[in-house]
């Protein structure tokens, strides 16, 4: 067990953080290259004041009239997203590690806060899960591997939830915890989970050919 | 012959003096957490003695060292001192906080060794023992 935990939380853990970094920096580059190669004109009429004007409604709960028309999804989604990125960063065991191998000093979450967060954060892909097999037209959109994304997000919250409470075999689980979590890392750029990298920019582009080009809002 | 019989006496005081003296670690099953401002983990588990027997350390100044110019005095050793005499809650220049210390040095050892526990929940057990 042991050589597996060093591994996993020694050179596996530089793997994924590399891969996450490296390959996020590539595929915002190549965005660009292919948007400056095929699609030159969208540079005339980006803006930054439409731009930054898009991107503050969509950040802002309830700002936009779609997520006034759907309050339960937009809470839901909120939620998830701002527990799904806060906890890992900010997990006292997490700090821990920040500082004692990559000497970066954070403050963190009291530990019931995190549980909390934890559970919301597995509740809330439960929900999108039900909704994903509920609600006719977006199991029509629904693909296998929507399936698979939700369950690689959910893995590291409730491995790691089990680790912390050390409910059931603590090493096992404490070593799947982390290997959920490096999946999840690596996957980020290189599948639908890369709109944590491209969302700003398909808002400053709506934003931008809505306020410039149509006149019109888009939120 | 009345002199050795009172030179053994001393002697035999003296161990036992000593070896009363080394109860108080001798007892110790875990690493007291009580300069902790407020404890967020359960007490870390350290059989002092059947530790140190097990992990074969003879040098007592392998954890209760004299640090002097960032080396340490080989024939130093500081276990009249609590860790926390000179490590503070925060670092401070080159000595590590007290959290960083213990960490370092026993899941330095442990992760150096391939020997002893290395995960958090290891040292740190649901149940404080
Ligand atoms: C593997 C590390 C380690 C080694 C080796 C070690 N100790 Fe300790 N010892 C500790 C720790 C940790 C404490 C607790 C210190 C604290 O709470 O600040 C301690 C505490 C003590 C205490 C105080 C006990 C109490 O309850 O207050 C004494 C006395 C002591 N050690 C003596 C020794 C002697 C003598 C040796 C050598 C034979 C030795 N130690 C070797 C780690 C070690
Ligand atoms: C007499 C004061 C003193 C005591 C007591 C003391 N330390 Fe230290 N320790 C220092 C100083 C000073 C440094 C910084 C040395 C330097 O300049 O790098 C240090 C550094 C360390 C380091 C990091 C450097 C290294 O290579 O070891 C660890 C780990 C550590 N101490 C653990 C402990 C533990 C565990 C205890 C209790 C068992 C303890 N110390 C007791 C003074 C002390
Ligand atoms: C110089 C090396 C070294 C240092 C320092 C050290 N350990 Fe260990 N530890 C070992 C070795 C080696 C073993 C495995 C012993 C065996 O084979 O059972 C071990 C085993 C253990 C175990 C499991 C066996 C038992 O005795 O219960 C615990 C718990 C433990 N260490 C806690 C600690 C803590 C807490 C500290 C710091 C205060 C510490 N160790 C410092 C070398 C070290
Ligand atoms: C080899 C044993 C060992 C391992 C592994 C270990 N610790 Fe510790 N830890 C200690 C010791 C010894 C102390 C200081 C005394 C105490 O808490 O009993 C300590 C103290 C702490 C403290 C400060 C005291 C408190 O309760 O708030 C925190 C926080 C902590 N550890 C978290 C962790 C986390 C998170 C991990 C895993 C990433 C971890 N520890 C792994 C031995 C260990």
């Amino acid at each position: 067990m042991h050589d597996i935990y060093q591994f996993v939380s020694g050179p596996l853990a530089r793997l994924a953080f590399t891969v996450f970094v490296i390959g996020s920096l590539y595929r915002l580059v190549q965005m660009f290259v292919l948007v400056y190669r095929k699609e030159k004109f969208i540079f005339s009429f980006m803006s930054w004041k439409y731009s930054l004007r898009s991107i503050f409604h969509w950040i802002i709960p309830f700002a936009a009239v779609n997520m006034q028309q759907q309050p339960i999804m937009t809470l839901v989604t909120f939620t998830f997203h701002i527990c799904l990125l806060v906890t890992p960063v900010f997990l006292l065991s997490h700090a821990v590690l920040w500082e004692e191998r990559w000497n970066i000093r954070l403050w963190s979450l009291p530990d019931q806060l995190s549980d909390i967060m934890t559970l919301a954060v597995i509740g809330c892909c439960f929900f999108f899960w039900g909704r994903r097999i509920k609600l006719p037209e977006v199991r029509y959109l629904t693909f296998a591997s929507d399936y698979a994304l939700l369950g690689m997000v959910a893995a590291p919250f409730v491995t790691g939830l089990i680790a912390y409470h050390q409910w059931i075999d603590y090493p096992f689980f404490m070593i799947l915890h982390i290997l959920s979590g490096e999946i999840l890392l690596m996957a980020v750029p290189f599948t639908r989970l890369s709109h944590m990298l491209f969302w700003p920019f398909t808002r400053a582009y709506m934003g931008s050919e809505f306020g410039n080009v149509r006149h019109a809002r888009d939120w | 012959m009345k002199k050795q019989a009172l030179s053994l006496l001393i002697s035999v005081l003296a161990s036992v003096c000593i070896s009363a003296a080394a109860c108080a670690q001798d007892n110790m099953t875990a690493v007291d957490n009580r300069v902790f401002e407020k404890p967020e983990r359960t007490r870390a588990v350290f059989r002092h003695e059947s530790h140190n027997e097990r992990a074969k350390i003879d040098v007592c100044n392998e954890c209760h060292h004299v640090m002097k110019d960032g080396k340490k005095l080989e024939h130093e050793s500081s276990e009249d001192k609590r860790c926390s005499d000179c490590h503070g809650l925060a670092d401070s220049g080159e000595t590590p906080s007290l959290r960083k210390a213990f960490h370092l040095n026993c899941r330095g050892c442990h992760e150096k060794s391939g020997k002893g526990p290395v995960m958090c929940g290891e040292c740190h057990p649901k149940e404080d023992r």
